[in-house]
């Protein structure tokens, strides 16, 4: 197993009597992209912030890539971020100012760096544009595009799709699966969809708790569950039971049959090639497909 | 490949960049302009009032018969300059002889400039950090410089900045003297000009360092500006109050001074010494020793506030 490029341990966030982080703890493996979820006023962004270095923790530590966040100077060159509520400084082109950043860095070319990442995001026409010029998407992928500056091995993206037209947060989605195993990304996001399409794993968090901290397959289930969207016929439900390596199988709302399999003992493409054929033999009609269950569903269940 | 960067490299990007931010933005402009009216009403003001008073002497000396040239005249004009500079300006006999090849109307306009500068300077950096800390932008600079050596390149671009300022303005101000006084000799108007510019520098240093500080521990640049305004006034206080009372025991011992007579003996005489506007008058003094200990007294305090705003930052959620 890879090493945790970033480990917290009873981590906790007091203002005043407000508990907005207690003793969360968890480890993001290198290499890993891993998300941070839970509902308005969970303890995403304040558990963000303290990984960053931005906010001092009441109790408990953190280490990104062994370094402590709040050790002066500790962080540089490590760690790209993007933070959610940061504007950029409006005095300034963007050209400027990332190459600004890219020098603040230390980078050997920070001219050339900044008309990189601007590439990368798409957006090198905003060269010349003052930073209070840009279109809230478009500050968006400015902000994305300093945080990869340098190429750092830890990114942290706040809300990387927030406000976004589709279009464009379908290209930041691709550019962070192009980070996946060059980088660790830690990914905050109320997009639940967009995380466990991107993230190998993630915490999630609950009035400042944490409420699970796993695997995308453990936490949805993908090893030991699958769904069938019905779209006609009469289920055999007691015929599906029988099926060797099934535990369970039951009819959810919406005509949907949820399968539940033994992980260890039989694959998941085995057992759903069984099942569906077994329907086919009944007449059963059947639009999708699916593993696991879907993050919202466990979200909301544990939120 | 991590970056390997010195702190003196990162403080140097930061002034560099700063820098670079602050002349690209209209603000420079618009206290240039605000400087240059000040010094301007400034001396329009003296200067009618310095030209009046000379009218009327020599008016009076050509009604009484006295040649204004005679060497006998002008000593007893120089002296007539000197008790009256001492009344309100300083009693250090050293220092008048010193002001005396410096014009009135320089030496005025000057002294009301150094009023002015500390005001100049909050205006100028309010938002140096609270601009960032109020809008989270400072979250895109703490990942890639430390805290304190981002908060040394922010002070060291304003006071580059505020150099330049002032060397536009004192320089201004002297040509000006210049061609109202022909007496103003071309060497004084050099060693001058080198002597104004160094004082009113160094005591900038510490109000620049005020302004970091102000700027460091609130997040709204307004709070910061209107707190910055409020801690001068106290330092001013500080300083009115300390000079205007004798302290305890002096009184009699002086009893042939008139002007200390009139002061009341208190222990706040004491306040003068917190006040770094106190020492401020030794800045123009010729004694070397003076000026450098008025110098070293200023950056003392500007190291304080420096030390204070490190502290404010380093120990704040961001």
């Amino acid at each position: 197993m890879s090493q945790p490029a970033i480990r917290l341990e009873k981590l906790s966030k007091h203002f005043g009597l407000k508990r907005a982080v207690d003793d969360v703890s968890f480890e993001v493996q290198e290499g890993n992209t891993y998300g941070l979820i839970g509902p308005n006023g969970a303890g995403k962004t304040t558990t963000f912030s303290m990984m960053c270095g931005y906010l001092f923790p009441t109790a408990g530590s953190i280490r990104i890539l062994g370094a402590d966040p709040f050790e002066p100077g500790a962080l540089k060159g490590k760690v790209g971020v993007l933070p959610q509520d940061a504007i950029l400084p409006p005095q300034w082109p963007v050209g400027a100012l990332l190459t600004y950043f890219g020098q603040l860095s230390g980078l050997p070319n920070a001219e050339a760096e900044a008309k990189r990442v601007l590439e990368r995001v798409q957006l090198p026409e905003t060269w010349n544009l003052y930073a209070n010029q840009l279109s809230h998407g478009m500050a968006k992928r400015v902000s994305m595009a300093q945080a990869l500056m340098g190429s750092p091995p830890v990114i942290f993206l706040d809300e990387p799709t927030a406000g976004l037209d589709p279009k464009i947060a379908a290209s930041v989605r691709s550019i962070i699966r192009e980070l996946k195993g060059n980088h660790t990304v830690v990914v905050s996001s109320h997009n639940l969809q967009e995380l466990e399409e991107l993230c190998d794993a993630s915490a999630i968090l609950d009035k400042g708790k944490l409420v699970s901290a796993a695997t995308m397959a453990d936490l949805t289930g993908r090893l030991a569950e699958f769904r069938v969207q019905i779209a006609k016929g009469e289920v055999p439900l007691l015929e599906v039971k029988a099926q060797s390596g099934v535990k369970d199988a039951r009819l959810e709302p919406n005509k949907v049959l949820c399968v539940t399999f033994d992980g260890q003992a039989v694959e998941p493409e085995e057992i759903i090639t069984r099942v569906v054929g077994l329907l086919a033999q009944r007449n059963v009609l059947f639009l999708t497909v699916w593993l696991g269950k879907k993050l919202e569903e466990k979200v909301l269940q544990l939120t | 490949m991590q970056p390997r960067v010195t702190d003196l490299q990162e403080i140097g990007a930061v002034w560099r960049g700063e820098t670079v931010r602050a002349t690209r933005s209209g603000r420079v402009v618009v206290l240039l302009l605000l400087f240059m009216m000040f010094v301007g009403l400034s001396l329009t003001i003296v200067g009618f009032l310095s030209s009046q008073l000379s009218a009327k002497a020599e008016e009076q000396a050509k009604s009484a018969g006295v040649d204004l040239n005679d060497e006998k005249v002008k000593t007893q004009f120089n002296e007539g300059k000197k008790q009256f500079l001492s009344v309100v300006i300083t009693d250090d006999e050293e220092m008048l002889d010193s002001l005396l090849a410096l014009p009135v109307v320089l030496l005025f306009v000057f002294k009301l400039t150094l009023r002015f500068v500390p005001l100049l300077i909050a205006l100028m950096g309010f938002d140096q950090m609270a601009g960032e800390l109020g809008p989270k932008s400072i979250r895109f600079l703490v990942v890639r410089v430390k805290r304190t050596n981002l908060i040394l390149g922010k002070f060291l671009s304003q006071v580059t900045i505020f150099a330049a300022l002032l060397a536009v303005c004192t320089i201004l101000m002297v040509v000006v003297a210049r061609i109202l006084n022909d007496d103003f000799a071309a060497k004084d108007v050099v060693i001058w000009t080198l002597r104004l510019l160094a004082s009113s520098f160094v005591l900038a240093v510490a109000y620049l360092a005020l302004t970091t500080l102000c700027s460091s521990i609130v997040k709204s640049g307004a709070v910061a500006l209107v707190l910055n305004i409020m801690i001068l006034f106290g330092i001013w206080a500080l300083a009115f109050v300390g000079e205007n009372f004798a302290f305890p025991g002096t009184v009699k011992a002086d009893d042939g001074n008139l002007l200390a007579l009139l002061r009341t003996e208190s222990w706040a005489a004491y306040l003068q010494y917190f006040s770094v506007w106190h020492y401020g008058q030794d800045l123009l003094h010729p004694a070397p020793l003076r000026f450098a200990v008025a110098a070293l007294v200023h950056l003392g305090f500007a190291l304080v506030f420096l030390g204070l705003a490190q502290l404010a930052l380093k120990k704040r959620d961001l």
